[in-house]
């Protein structure tokens, strides 16, 4: 780990940037992502089943109990949490992991712009450095992620069948005009929906690097 | 011109830690701001005289005491938005930071083994 120096002479491009390793990082940190997201779902969707349960006793599931057409065999139950905690796990790390996936080539070469100091330390990996966040391809990433959620989401109600039944999901119509449980409607709510991710990913960058501007210099 | 990327700036990329703090507040402030939205956007549309108002955001009361949709209610909205948001930014800052901490540890342990 210490002797990193030894891939410099590997896999530079053009520009002298070590491709290999880039990619290389790119792929941990969706890894890394997509377990974080992944495991915080599941735990959500465990928890919040047994609360409702907790809460309603068996007239529990009323909105939570709408997962099921996405999470099948899910229910408000105790077995119904751990299957609902596993299909998050899958869609949340799956979305997760594709994001920072995204984020990082979009990101690519100016990589460096999210450390706070790119002064070379002692060692990276043990000492690390405090990150800052890239408004523009987070929201770009996280953006284009949660339209194609949005626009698959719709379009498997419509292929199944329940688009006109699906009272809730056309609600969003009021957040998102234009919105409706159709393909068209799915494809202008997605592109609405990623305007909509894009702003609140820059606004979630800026917050949090002038925090850590303020923190750590 | 761009200078090129240098090898030890992306192996601090991959484990630079995220700041909880900063991760807290940002993701506080935004979910305050889309809860308060969420509830501002139902009170600005028109209803029907005597039609209840986002019926379905409402039973977030169930889990929200004191939220409600209405303009005062908006307010409590943003202060719950802060602090579910603020709580999720905080998990996953420290689960980002342990998880690589984790991973870290695993290749250490690999490589020591073999070099055995």
């Amino acid at each position: 780990m210490g002797n990193y120096q030894n891939m410099q002479a590997v896999n530079h491009s053009e520009n002298g940037v070590n491709l290999k390793l880039l990619h290389a990082a790119i792929r941990f940190n969706s890894m890394i992502l997509g377990l974080t997201g992944g495991s915080l779902a599941a735990i959500i969707i465990y928890f919040a089943t047994h609360a409702s349960m907790a809460r309603w006793g068996e007239d529990s599931g009323n909105y939570l109990g709408l997962l099921a057409v996405f999470f099948p065999g899910y229910s408000v139950s105790p077995t119904g949490a751990w299957l609902g905690a596993l299909w998050a796990f899958v869609y949340v790390g799956t979305f997760s992991a594709l994001s920072y996936r995204l984020y990082g080539r979009v990101l690519g070469t100016r990589i460096s712009e999210i450390l706070l100091s790119t002064t070379p330390t002692e060692n990276p990996v043990l000492r690390p450095s405090i990150m800052r966040l890239h408004g523009m391809s987070l929201g770009l990433a996280i953006g284009a992620m949660a339209a194609l959620g949005l626009f698959c989401s719709t379009a498997w109600l419509v292929i199944r069948g329940t688009a006109a039944e699906s009272v809730h999901a056309a609600l969003l119509a009021n957040y998102i005009p234009g919105y409706s449980v159709s393909i068209l409607g799915g494809l202008i709510g997605a592109i609405e929906l990623f305007a909509l991710v894009f702003l609140g990913c820059l606004l979630l960058a800026a917050v949090y690097n002038k925090v850590v501007a303020r923190r750590h210099t | 011109m761009r200078r090129p990327v240098q090898d030890h700036e992306i192996l601090s990329a991959v484990f630079a830690k995220m700041d909880a703090v900063a991760l807290t507040i940002a993701a506080g402030t935004l979910g305050a701001l889309l809860l308060f939205l969420a509830t501002a956007i139902l009170l600005l549309q028109s209803v029907p005289e005597n039609y209840p108002v986002g019926p379905h955001l409402s039973a977030l009361a169930e889990y929200l005491p004191g939220y409600a949709v209405s303009w005062p209610g908006s307010l409590v909205g943003a202060g719950y938005g802060f602090l579910l948001g603020g709580i999720a930014g905080f998990a996953a800052a420290v689960y980002w930071n342990l998880a690589h901490y984790v991973a870290l540890g695993v290749m250490l342990i690999s490589s020591a083994e073999l070099a055995d």
